[in-house]
């Protein structure tokens, strides 16, 4: 197509068209649409799957969310953003809303402060390395229903080992499935159970990426263990906690296999009262019993939307906090050139060399205040 | 914290899946429908769940009939198969030759019953007479149209641990047990009369939990959630609101064990004399047993079966054989589920599930009103004639589309709250009030 749109205008000139034709053969002509379209060809299947999988669903659930539908008996009109504007008023949703963001919470934050932990102690030099690795992914090679059902007969109200537990000691027992707060923390136990091995091992990976060299050196210069994480393992993983932290909040907001089966036997799903359905449980619920459709639909794009407003806001935290730590560094980087300046230049030059190679070594163990004044 | 990170392997296999589904439908589509030639080799793909018996069934159908093969998926619980089922009818596909449907959610297959075949055009009329008259009328949809074949039914009897019993100086005997309940006449108020005199002499509580009570309270009722022209019939209906109150009082004076429903504490409330009274539909009599069996009891634990039941006959549960009109063998798949159906088939599997024929033939047959293992572990007790003498005087309710909305969302809380303590009758009943104009009248 190319050859036939840069070739019209010498050829206007002369009436004749075929024989510029005959410049470029076939052959060169689908040489060059084979350089031209053959990369998209390529890549293709996955822009096909995506749309097939990915696109297509969020566009016909948009759809369904803007009908009054029935599960079984399909559509009943166009009632506009009505979905919208009835699950925004409806204190279920929110209710929902908030149980997840309890729930995201109360995983997320412990989660990824042990799985760093962890990471860290699995960075050392330790024995049996491998053993300790392996250890750490099992509980996310176990299946989730496994998982929760252990634990939804370990946090049982009345015959579960946590509440007997509590009773020998006699403190009262803990109402883990009836309570929101216990049954909140009890949710977030399952999840942290399952994935804080696997973010740390994802951590443990990054950390493994940075350069030893530079632990040596900053070991030289003085830096303790402590020190060590948190100025040079800490800002050199970043990138890896951003991804870790960002999908830990996908699917800290997707939750829906632990709180489904924590008390699978309730007659509403999460709770009797409601008191850990989550965003997705609760749209499960609307589409599967109460066969709501539209209104599900209006609550899945609700969620995309809000998974999308954390996942950038949470993008934008991590990338303020990692920026910041950069200016810091800079900034006590230039004070203590700044510093060293001024002491060459307070120092006369004749008497100051026996002087410093003295002073230097004294300067180490002295380097606490500036890391007090750093922090 | 799960989808995500799973995602593109469950995307993965959900692929192949629906490759494989694709495949398998091509497959089932390229091979020719059926034009009555029983010759021709057909596969007939049957659904189920919980436990109804039919392994063994399956098996002579096929040595019966060498050019069927039946390919039989069971689903774990009624709940996930109703799951399965509207998933598959929603999205127009995936459905077996012979559906089983449960009672609970037959109201919701009936708004699509014109997607079930009608198995008058297939031979139902020949044997309409098999079942109990109220079971055909439940399977049949307003034009008339017979979409199910009726399996088991769930009259209910009263299930009592006799060692509890015996320990209150209440007698043990399982008629004088249904004497001291009313007999024939017996009444909730007797029920919780003699719960009182037991809570009185043991101080412990009589009955698991609310919700089964009032599951049966509302069954026994002539309409019961919804008026038989479909209106709902709960605000402002007296006899369901009197019938809280006696519960919810009872239930504030301690003779409910706030249990969970369908746990028990893994059983162990089973064998522990947490409670010594148990709603007793056919079927959760197969339950009774594995609950008190996975809690490491046995026929010793003491538990009987008598032929009483407060506030006169009901039915809990029961299933249909359905073929959907996405069957493309509908005639072989209805031959099928006649043949699981009828009076033998269905005396076979009470045998081994305990699942009461709706087939009255099938409730005479000696495998039904005989010994059998379940029979031993209570207490001898004669099952099947009991369960038999229960079915009498029943009478299908009209369940409308919400029916299990209502009774699990709508009661569901209320049930709990009144059960914990968190709240007295008339609140609970407020509350549960307020759920319905939220959840269904105004949805």
């Amino acid at each position: 197509m190319t050859a036939t749109l840069t070739t019209p205008p010498q050829t206007t000139d002369d009436a004749p068209s075929p024989k510029p034709k005959q410049k470029v053969p076939l052959k060169h002509r689908l040489n060059r649409f084979d350089v031209k379209a053959s990369p998209y060809l390529y890549i293709a299947p996955f822009f096909v799957l995506f749309g097939l999988v990915g696109l297509f669903p969020l566009g016909y659930t948009f759809v369904v969310s803007l009908n009054k539908w029935n599960l079984l008996t399909g559509p009943a009109g166009f009632v506009g953003l009505d979905n919208y504007v009835a699950e925004l008023t409806d204190p279920f949703f929110w209710n929902s809303l908030f149980n997840t963001i309890s729930i995201f919470l109360l995983s997320a934050i412990p989660q990824l402060v042990i799985a760093v932990v962890i990471a860290a102690v699995l960075d050392q030099n330790i024995r049996a390395k491998t053993f300790w690795r392996m250890s750490v992914l099992i509980p996310y090679v176990v299946t989730p229903v496994a998982v929760t059902l252990i634990f939804s007969s370990a946090f049982d109200e009345k015959y579960g080992l946590i509440n007997n537990l509590l009773t020998a000691f006699h403190l009262d027992p803990v109402m883990w499935k009836t309570e929101t707060f216990p049954s909140h923390i009890a949710i977030a136990t399952m999840v942290n159970w399952r994935w804080t091995g696997y973010n740390a091992l994802i951590l443990l990976a990054a950390m493994q990426a940075v350069p030893r060299d530079i632990y040596e050196s900053a070991a030289l210069d003085g830096a303790g263990p402590i020190r060590r994480f948190f100025s040079m393992t800490l800002p050199s993983i970043r990138p890896t906690m951003i991804f870790v932290i960002i999908t830990a909040t996908v699917g800290g907001l997707q939750i829906f296999t632990e709180p489904k089966l924590f008390n699978p036997t309730t007659a509403t799903p999460g709770g009797p009262q409601r008191q850990y359905q989550t965003t997705v449980l609760y749209l499960w619920d609307l589409a599967f019993n109460r066969q709501n459709f539209g209104k599900a639909s209006a609550v899945a794009w609700l969620l995309f939307l809000i998974i999308v407003l954390f996942g950038v806001l949470n993008f934008l935290i991590s990338r303020r906090i990692a920026s910041g730590e950069a200016r810091a560094s800079k900034r006590s980087t230039a004070r203590r050139l700044a510093r060293i300046n001024e002491q060459r230049n307070s120092i006369p030059v004749a008497a100051s060399e026996p002087a410093e190679t003295v002073a230097a070594p004294r300067a180490q163990p002295d380097d606490s205040p500036t890391q007090e004044h750093r922090s | 914290m799960t989808f995500s990170r799973r995602t593109t392997r469950i995307a993965a296999i959900a692929g192949a899946a629906a490759f494989a589904l694709i495949a398998t439908g091509c497959s089932s589509s390229s091979t020719p429908a059926s034009t009555g030639s029983s010759t021709d080799p057909i596969t007939l793909t049957v659904s189920t769940f919980g436990t109804m018996g039919y392994d063994d069934l399956y098996k002579q159908y096929e040595a019966d009939h060498p050019n069927i093969t039946i390919k039989a998926t069971n689903i774990d619980t009624g709940d996930n198969a109703k799951t399965d089922w509207q998933t598959k009818e929603a999205a127009g596909s995936g459905l077996p030759d012979v559906q089983a449907v449960e009672e609970g959610w037959l109201s919701a297959v009936m708004q699509v019953s014109d997607q079930f075949n009608d198995l008058s055009k297939y031979g139902a009329n020949d044997i309409k007479d098999r079942w109990v008259d109220w079971k055909l009328k439940q399977a049949t949809d307003k034009n008339g149209r017979i979409i199910g074949y009726g399996s088991d039914i769930g009259p209910e009897g009263l299930c009592y641990n006799k060692t509890d019993f015996a320990a209150a100086g209440l007698p043990t005997d399982r008629d004088a047990v249904a004497t001291l309940f009313g007999g024939s006449s017996a009444t909730w108020d007797d029920y919780f009369k003699v719960g009182a005199q037991y809570k009185a002499a043991t101080g412990k509580a009589f009955y698991d939990q609310s919700g089964f009570l009032w599951n049966a309270m509302v069954n026994q009722q002539k309409e019961g959630y919804y008026k038989a022209d479909g209106t709902l019939n709960v605000d402002g209906n007296a006899d369901l609101k009197a019938l809280w109150t006696k519960l919810s009082a009872a239930t504030s004076s301690g003779l409910s064990a706030n249990q969970t429903a369908w746990d028990w504490g893994k059983g162990k409330a089973f064998t522990d004399g947490t409670f010594s009274t148990f709603v007793c539909p056919g079927w959760m009599l197969g339950v009774v047993k594995g609950q008190v069996t996975s809690a490491g009891g046995d026929a010793s634990t003491g538990w009987d079966f008598a032929n009483v039941f407060p506030g006169g006959a009901a039915n809990w549960g029961g299933s249909f054989l359905t073929v959907p009109t996405q069957s493309k063998h509908p005639q072989e798949a209805a031959d099928l589920a006649a043949f699981l159906t009828d009076a033998k088939s269905q005396a076979a599997a009470f045998g081994v599930a305990g699942t009461f024929p709706s087939v009255t033939a099938a409730q005479t047959d000696p495998a039904v009103t005989g010994t059998n293992a379940l029979s031993t572990f209570f207490n001898n007790a004669p099952i099947g004639q009991i369960l038999a003498d229960r079915a009498k005087g029943v009478v299908a309710q009209f369940k409308g589309p919400d029916d299990s909305v209502i009774q699990s969302q709508v009661f569901g809380p209320s049930i709990q709250e009144i059960d914990s303590g968190k709240a007295d009758g008339a609140t609970a009943w407020n509350d549960a009030i307020t759920l319905l104009n939220q959840l269904v009248v105004n949805k």
